[in-house]
């Protein structure tokens, strides 16, 4: 909560010392009584304390302002509502594929440490990680429209144009969650209790999974609610690409048009977000790993 | 008397790969272990005795293995296995190991309780309730209050004495032959570290075990084993039983180790060191391994590796001053003492 408060004073005190021109569209044929007017309309004149109190108020109202310039003069709500929609589909339905790939993969990685297809994996980490991914997203929506004989964009109700979006945004997740799950892994088996747990006579497999992978998606599990919601904020680069109506490069575009409403509604979301995913993430930590939790048990030390 | 050998190692070799080179770790040891002793193997790290006693569970690091020699226990021959699915017959059920850091040893995602019955499904087909009140039994036995309540609890939620206490739990929980302990106390708390041995000392008669240590603490073993054996660079250079090996040792090593006793140090002088490092083992040793640290080594430790000379039909040692060709050279001064101090401070050293 505070940090949500702190988030929104530095941003209001940010947006106060921007040039006033950004306001208007056509500044230069302004009287300077039509330009004060204006400012004191869009209130950025007010004092801070005004300002951001004056959008909390708004706020629990269920009110996140109305756009001036990206759209003028319709509800915020009703701009980012069907765009959040969209970004969302995507990038869940990305996260979908990406999770139990990356997993599969890291698990690959791990059992197979140091053979081919560990060094198969890390090559096509270091590929996707290395390569800025705008080459291979061109790549992938040339080649990949002629090979599905399909539209290069993003057509509503045709599914068959969503395969391409998602695979690129499928790719580097997939890179990230197989890497930290080979890692994870790797640093699991070398620890004391598997080497117990192999003198216990344990066999193999199970020690891979019930001990190794078990413990390795624990530090996995913290990051999963975060990365969901964050698939909210769209991909700029792809949702370009193939014109997907989303969230993608929103709050980049209402910063350049000086949209003052439009920042602090995107930033306000983004940061509770955020904030959010990070919570749920330690919630989740809590439920797997009985080490960690939020009310103070008595140890008995 | 001759007692009934239950472990028998004859002239092992043991080898690793390490960055394209070849590592000689164990160099041709042969050792009988007798039903129902105690037997600690003593040596400064890297002496091979950790790796010497892995090979007898099958738990050598990948880049090592058995060169050659055998390693008979129930008309089987461990040094020959190799799948995982052989060693099951082995591990945990016929030989188990209690490791040495508990504060690590345990996975910390799972309860005390799951961590013993998961030896129970591996080796007895024990299963629900039935597994339940064994694992709570077996807390019990190794003394850990009110077992019922912490069978359900997490690792992090016990000390490391009491979770020394689990790893051995679920090593006995197997029902094993052979107890190896590699370091059992060096982890833990020096008040705690007697608790430790006197349980172990007791789980060994209760259950007629035969048991390991493997510990760099004289001390321990001066209270715990019935032999000691002396390692040097892979090899063993002494053994004996403990008297023999405390009160007349052989080998200069030996005599090192033992002037190098914290408890023989004289207030305001400085401790006994063994000067230089141990031989690389990535080369062939030539003669006596402990000859280039040795102030007494004869020339004929530099040429050739000495044999066994017996001392007593349970003693021998790995050194030329045996022979009867050999100078007589006396054991250091400083432990003589050794006979007041190991009755005194040693004990619970």
């Amino acid at each position: 909560m505070i940090t949500i408060v702190i988030i929104l004073f530095v941003l209001f005190a940010m947006l106060k010392v921007m040039p006033i021109e950004g306001y208007f569209s056509n500044f230069d044929k302004l009287s300077q009584a039509a330009i004060d007017r204006g400012l004191r309309e869009l209130g950025v004149r007010d004092p801070l304390y005004v300002q951001v109190g004056r959008f909390v108020k708004n706020l629990f109202q269920g009110d996140l302002g109305i756009s001036h310039r990206y759209m003028e003069n319709k509800p915020i709500k009703d701009i980012i509502a069907p765009k959040v929609m969209v970004s969302l589909r995507f990038g869940v339905i990305s996260m979908l594929v990406s999770l139990p790939l990356g997993m599969i993969l890291g698990v690959i990685m791990a059992l197979n440490k140091g053979g081919i297809f560990d060094k198969l994996g890390n090559a096509y980490i270091v590929v996707i990680q290395a390569v800025p991914n705008a080459i291979y997203f061109l790549l992938i929506q040339v080649y990949g429209a002629q090979l599905l004989h399909c539209s290069m964009l993003w057509r509503e109700g045709q599914a068959i144009t969503m395969i391409l979006p998602i695979l690129s945004l499928a790719l580097p997740s997939i890179s990230s969650y197989g890497m930290w799950l080979r890692r994870y892994m790797v640093d699991e088996t070398n620890k004391d209790y598997i080497k117990l747990a192999r003198a216990k006579g344990v066999p193999n497999a199970t020690i891979w999974f019930r001990h190794v992978f078990r413990n390795s998606v624990v530090p996995m599990v913290q990051l999963i609610p975060g990365s969901l919601l964050m698939t909210i904020s769209g991909s700029i680069y792809v949702e370009s690409l193939y014109s997907i109506p989303g969230m993608g490069g929103l709050l980049v575009d209402v910063i350049k048009r000086q949209d003052n409403s439009m920042v602090h509604a995107l930033t306000l979301i983004f940061a509770v977000l955020g904030i959010l995913g990070l919570l749920l993430g330690d919630i989740a930590m809590t439920l797997v790993d009985p080490r960690i939790s939020f009310s103070k048990k008595g140890g008995s030390r | 008397m001759e007692r009934e050998v239950i472990l028998s190692v004859k002239d092992l070799n043991v080898k690793f790969s390490l960055r394209g080179k070849v590592l000689h770790a164990i160099r041709g040891i042969s050792l009988d272990l007798y039903k129902g002793e105690s037997l600690a193997i003593v040596g400064e790290s890297g002496s091979g005795k950790s790796v010497f006693c892995k090979n007898f569970i099958g738990l050598l690091d990948k880049n090592g293995w058995v060169d050659s020699g055998t390693i008979e226990y129930k008309d089987m021959d461990l040094a020959k296995f190799k799948k995982d699915k052989e060693w099951s017959k082995i591990r945990g059920k016929e030989i188990a190991m209690v490791m040495q850091d508990p504060m690590t040893s345990l996975n910390p995602l799972k309860t005390i309780g799951w961590q013993i019955e998961e030896a129970f499904r591996l080796h007895q087909d024990l299963k629900g309730e039935a597994a339940k009140n064994k694992a709570i039994e077996i807390l019990a036995d190794v003394g850990i209050p009110d077992p019922a309540r912490r069978y359900g609890q997490y690792p992090h939620e016990f000390s490391g004495g009491m979770r020394q206490r689990v790893v051995i739990a679920i090593a006995m929980a197997c029902n094993p032959r052979i107890l190896i302990c590699d370091e059992p106390t060096t982890a833990l708390d020096v008040t705690i570290q007697a608790q430790i041995l006197n349980l172990i000392k007791d789980l060994k008669d209760k259950y007629d075990l035969t048991t390991i240590y493997i510990t760099h603490d004289l001390g321990v073993v001066a209270n715990v084993a019935d032999r000691i054996a002396v390692m040097y660079a892979g090899d063993i250079v002494e053994i004996g039983t403990c008297d023999e090996v405390f009160y007349n040792p052989k080998h200069p090593y030996t005599w090192a180790l033992l002037s190098s006793l914290p408890q023989l140090g004289v207030k305001g002088e400085d401790l006994y060191a063994i000067k230089g490092t141990p031989p690389n083992l990535f080369h062939p040793i030539r003669g006596d391994a402990f000859a280039a640290r040795n102030p007494q080594a004869l020339k004929i430790d530099f040429e050739h590796r000495p044999p066994y000379f017996e001392v007593s039909p349970t003693h021998k040692a790995r050194t030329w001053l045996l022979d009867p060709r050999a100078p007589k050279v006396d054991p250091p001064a400083i432990i003589q003492n050794i006979r007041n101090i190991k009755r005194g401070g040693v004990e619970n050293g």
